[in-house]
């Protein structure tokens, strides 16, 4: 498979590239790890006659810590999250997520923005950004907006972002004392697999030991987009945590989702339901554990 | 002590420095002088009557050096077995598949030839497919090819004693069944070639194959040109694993454009071509009936086998065979039957891949002999012990078991897994089981029917006497045969291995019949053997005349000459040689051993150059029923095999915990890849049970064809692996050596089936063992069982 043809921008500057999104719009396509676009532009999947890379701006791959929170770029690369020790000490299922993701050749250029714009619903990173309440900033020439990312995603392959807009940052509340999060991913073998179900579970106990206060379930590859479970988590809240509790979660989860399956898909939609409620339970219970301080 | 100086080392790979370094030239590598860039034009439809074909538009756009159809190809048949020649390089009539080839271009460069593909218009009719066994068996079937009625392409029916006879005599008669799912032999390196058919009118194709000599003949047959006017040549193979064990389409295709054009023609397939290819292991629908007695004795095998082939017959009639035949052993059996029906559908076609024929066959008795054994109240390996056959056993299908280890791979096995600590005792979850098997080492045949020997070697030792180049056409495909031959060479002639250079590959080196069937290290290993025999007595004949000294009191070893009697004056000879090398600084001294190398030298002078040949091919074998041709061979490699594993009963995923595996090798020419093949097949043994499916969709196309979504294990999924090899020293192997390639993956499959019903108490009958079909049968049991 060869690339088509293309013209191939490298701006400098952030303004540079808006300049160019918004000269070309839906012509163009934004770069930046290229192991989503190029292989979809080498299938005749995606054909920008434009092709703009933003990987040699510099703010592009900043990580920022505060007692707040994390603003991370976004040709900030898998390889970074899953390495980066600010992350894994706070957000450590979206550590899990960057470690499950393809295999050490594809992390290395993968970015978390690509990750997050490519709208696949099996990705590896939006399930746990999601449960962590994570906000993407769109930016054009005109201005910039922040996004929730709980609402970003329309569709598979589909998002918020307008044909000039670039995303410029992504950012995470620090979790609240006695929070914790788990992400699990479910395939056929340990590495550079396409996810069956995978599920990402956040939890907010209101003290030690104390009853679940907040409760996010972000379940992937069951529908267009990343569904939460919001009986689920509905049913969490004000309860005290525990297996049980879990168990009943995740058969609430498998009735929210909606997944598509047939002979020519990764798994059926029984085996996928079944899953979601497995991986809901066990990421509560990986949840449970940190806000635990385990 | 085997009194070995070369052979039985665990010896670095002669390749490794190259391929560790990326210097190793591979097809991709390649580039010649004006060299056009081919591409085909497949069918996107799986059935259809071709009504036209309108190349006007192709021929024209500019950079376009050669368009061909089947009109200037035209129409001979080839295939891999005579008996089968179902092939031509373009489809005239119909296409039959998904990826059947229809037209290929050759241009200035690959983006040209690409949009000239593009451009060829071809009217197609469309006409009904049939993809799977029931469809294509079914009464009014249409027929993929009018020559096979019912779509049968190939059927066998043998029965060896009397099976019904000795049913009447069983205490427990069990059937069951297996079946897999169609793989993908997954090499790294996608075929690819070059040809060049230069102005003397001679064509050198350079190609990714594990054949060369079955690809020369297939091209000059087809091409309508001597032999002897075709060089096939193999660079470095990222692997083959069968699926490179015959000419491709491609190939010949780019022999015919460079013919048209008179310049080389470079043409690869993509990952997704090498899935349209095919030609990797069937789908097998075996149904297997057991009986044996109270005391675990096995009396008889009925045996019923139906196998999807996809459109072409390629490897498909021995495969058909193997099947049936590979169950003769390695248990002792009376009776035995066999039906097996090779059936055609609109789906690429299948042929061989490592374990031959014999791979599904094996998972489905093996884990059948296990409910047998708990049925009886023995224990697994015991069952096997009991009827286990010893060297010199000869099968009710009339295969010799010369050498077998069998029994002392089970015991390694058994003890080095604690078999006795875990078989049934481990806590739920986690599962031991293990298996046994056996394949040959090379057919007693080639695929065509001749005398010709399998293998030919010629040693040439160069003029100053310190080198021995061995030349074989055989085929390094990644498996460690050129390290291999060149060790048998020193030990053969008695020189360390780093005075060997070795040359492979090449047609015009000789006749190989290539890297199948397990058959290099015992064929080509005894023609190079006898290779360097020849040219160690001619160095030592010279020696005799010019010393004096009878040849048998004379030997080489360690690169000297050993003197087995009283040493005699040889510094007339040292002072010729030292004579000719003033100003060397490495010249022997006087209290120095007399050297090969100078010995060499002398016979030189005396004879001018050295060459020495080696032949192989196998003697008379047993067998005089049809088809006995397949399965009988000169030797046979066996393993055991102890897997542990977890599964994990939420999601259905199975973990290997360990791997233990023992395989009789006869002897081990080189430890290290005898090492690497046991667990190269642990690893493809394990893929094709845990993960690998090619799947399809309704209009026969490719769902997965990628190694993203045709999932073979990477690194991480492969478990700690213990290889232990065991040695029978074979006496028809050279050294004692025999197969490891192949014999070694029979056993992985139903080891896994087997431990996994230790584990969880399930019995599934389908592989891959993906988490979805584990859960699946999970709850079903669950359900079952009120759990």
């Amino acid at each position: 498979m060869l690339l088509p043809k293309f013209d191939f921008h490298e701006p400098a500057t952030l303004e540079e590239a808006c300049q160019i999104m918004a000269e070309y719009g839906t012509r163009a396509k934004v770069l930046a790890g290229g192991t989503d676009l190029l292989v979809d532009m080498k299938k005749k999947l995606s054909t920008p006659k434009q092709v703009v890379s933003i990987t040699r701006i510099k703010e592009m791959k900043k990580i920022e810590t505060s007692p707040d929170g994390l603003k991370l770029g976004p040709c900030f690369t898998v390889a970074d999250v899953a390495a980066s020790e600010a992350i894994v000490k706070r957000w450590r299922a979206l550590c899990a997520g960057a470690k499950a993701l393809g295999n050490p050749l594809v992390r290395n250029l993968a970015t978390i923005g690509g990750n997050v714009v490519t709208a696949s619903p099996s990705a590896d990173l939006p399930p746990s950004l999601i449960a962590y309440g994570a906000r993407v900033v769109l930016k054009k020439t005109s201005g910039e907006r922040v996004v929730s990312l709980d609402h970003f995603f329309l569709g598979a392959g589909l998002t918020e972002i307008a044909p000039d807009e670039i995303l410029t940052e992504i950012q995470i509340d620090a979790p609240p004392l006695y929070s914790g999060a788990g992400y699990i991913n479910e395939g056929i073998r340990k590495c550079r697999d396409c996810n069956v179900v995978n599920v990402a579970s956040f939890i907010t106990l209101d003290g030690p030991d104390g009853f679940i206060k907040n409760a996010r379930i972000v379940m992937g590859c069951v529908g267009s987009t990343d569904l939460r479970a919001v009986s689920a988590e509905k049913l969490l809240v004000g309860e005290k945590p525990s297996e049980t509790l879990f168990a009943r979660a995740g058969e609430a989860a498998m009735q929210e989702a909606a997944p598509r399956g047939s002979a020519e898909s990764r798994a059926s939609a029984e085996y996928k339901k079944d899953m979601v409620g497995v991986l809901t339970s066990r990421t509560l219970h990986l949840a449970w554990k940190e806000a635990l301080g385990h | 002590m085997s009194g070995y100086d070369v052979i039985g080392t665990e010896a670095p790979r002669i390749d490794a420095p190259d391929k560790a370094t990326g210097r190793a030239l591979f097809i991709d590598d390649m580039t010649m002088p004006g060299m056009l860039y081919g591409a085909l034009l497949q069918s996107p439809l799986a059935h259809a009557r071709i009504r036209g074909i309108d190349t006007s538009a192709a021929k024209q756009l500019p950079g376009v050096k050669s368009v061909v159809t089947w009109e200037d190809a035209g129409l001979v048949k080839y295939g891999v077995s005579p008996a089968r020649y179902d092939e031509t390089i373009f489809c005239h009539d119909k296409v039959r598949h998904v990826g059947d080839n229809v037209a290929a271009v050759a241009a200035v460069d690959l983006e040209t030839a690409l949009e000239a593909v593009s451009l060829i218009k071809v009217d197609y009719e469309d006409l009904p497919a049939v993809f799977t066994i029931e469809q294509a068996m079914a009464e009014g079937a249409p027929l993929v090819h009018d020559i096979y009625p019912r779509n049968i392409s190939a059927e066998v029916h043998n029965e060896f004693g009397d099976v019904e006879a000795a049913f009447k005599e069983c205490d427990l008669i069990k059937m069951t069944s297996l079946v897999n799912k169609r793989q993908d032999c997954a090499f790294i390196e996608p075929q690819g070639c070059i040809a060049y058919y230069d102005h003397s009118g001679t064509l050198t194709l350079y190609s990714s194959t594990q054949v060369p000599h079955y690809t020369q003949r297939s091209v000059a047959m087809v091409l309508g040109m001597p032999i002897g006017k075709v060089r096939v040549v193999k660079p470095y193979v990222g692997g083959g694993f069968g699926a490179k064990a015959s000419a491709n389409h491609m190939e010949l295709a780019a022999c015919l454009m460079s013919m048209k054009t008179g310049k080389p023609v470079k043409m690869n397939f993509e990952r997704e071509q090498v899935f349209y290819h095919g030609r990797s292991r069937h789908q097998f629908f075996h149904t297997m009936t057991t009986g044996v007695k109270r005391d675990g004795t096995i009396l008889a095998l009925k045996h019923e086998c139906y196998m999807n082939g996809g459109a072409y017959s390629s490897f498909g009639i021995a495969t058909v065979y193997y099947a049936g035949s590979l169950l003769g052993g390695p248990y002792k059996m009376p009776n035995m039957k066999y039906d097996g029906y090779r059936i055609a559908t609109n789906l690429p076609a299948c042929g061989a891949q490592r374990g031959h024929g014999g791979v599904i066959a094996r998972g489905c008795w093996e884990q059948q002999l296990d409910m047998i054994a708990e049925e009886l109240g023995m224990d697994p390996v015991e069952l096997r012990l009991k009827n286990i056959m010893t060297a010199g056993d000869i099968t009710c299908n009339d295969l010799n078991m010369s050498s077998l280890g069998m029994k002392e791979c089970i015991e390694a096995v058994r003890d080095a897994s604690e078999w006795k600590n875990k078989k049934g005792k481990l806590p739920r979850g986690k599962g031991i089981g293990m298996a046994c098997g056996f394949f040959v080492s090379g057919a007693g045949y080639p695929i065509y029917r001749s005398d010709t020997f399998h293998g030919t070697v010629v040693i040439k030792l160069t003029e100053d006497g310190g080198t021995a180049l061995v030349y074989t056409a055989s085929a390094e495909i990644g498996q460690g045969s050129d390290t291999a031959f060149a060790m048998i060479a020193a030990e053969a002639l008695g020189i360390p291995l780093e005075m060997v250079r070795l040359e492979s590959g090449d047609t015009d080196f000789g006749v190989d019949l290539g890297a199948y069937s397990s058959r290099q290290t015992l064929m080509t290993g005894h023609a190079t053997k006898e290779a360097a025999e020849d040219v160690k007595r001619q160095v030592l004949e010279v020696l005799s005349k010019e010393l004096n000294v009878p040849m048998e009191d004379m030997d080489i070893k360690k690169g000297l000459i050993v003197f087995k009697k009283e040493k005699p004056d040889f510094s007339g000879l040292r002072t010729r040689y030292i004579k000719e090398h003033r100003g060397w600084v490495d010249n022997p001294g006087a209290e120095d051993e007399l050297s090969f190398r100078e010995a060499s030298r002398i016979a030189y002078l005396a004879r001018g150059s050295i060459v020495g040949t080696g032949k192989y091919k196998p003697p008379e074998l047993g067998g005089k029923f049809k088809g006995a041709a397949v399965g009988t061979s000169p030797a046979y490699g066996c393993s055991a095999q102890i897997v542990e594993l977890t599964v994990d009963e939420g999601t259905g995923r199975i973990i290997i915990d360990k791997m233990v595996d023992a395989h009789d090798c006869g002897r081990a020419i080189n430890r290290t890849s005898v090492e690497g093949q046991m667990q190269g097949s642990l690893s493809m043994g394990m893929g094709e049970a845990l993960f690998e499916e090619v799947k399809f969709d309704a209009r026969g196309r490719i769902l997965n064809a990628d190694l993203a979504e045709y999932k073979i294990p990477s690194a991480l999924d492969m478990p700690p692996t213990e290889v232990i090899v065991v040695e029978s020293n074979e006496p028809n192997g050279p050294f004692g050596a025999k197969e490891v390639g192949e014999g070694n993956i029979m056993a992985t499959i139903p080891a896994i089936l087997n431990a996994v019903y230790d584990a969880v108490g399930v019995r599934i009958y389908e592989l891959p063992l993906n988490p979805e079909r584990v859960h699946k049968a999970l709850k079903e049991y669950k359900q079952k069982n009120k759990i």
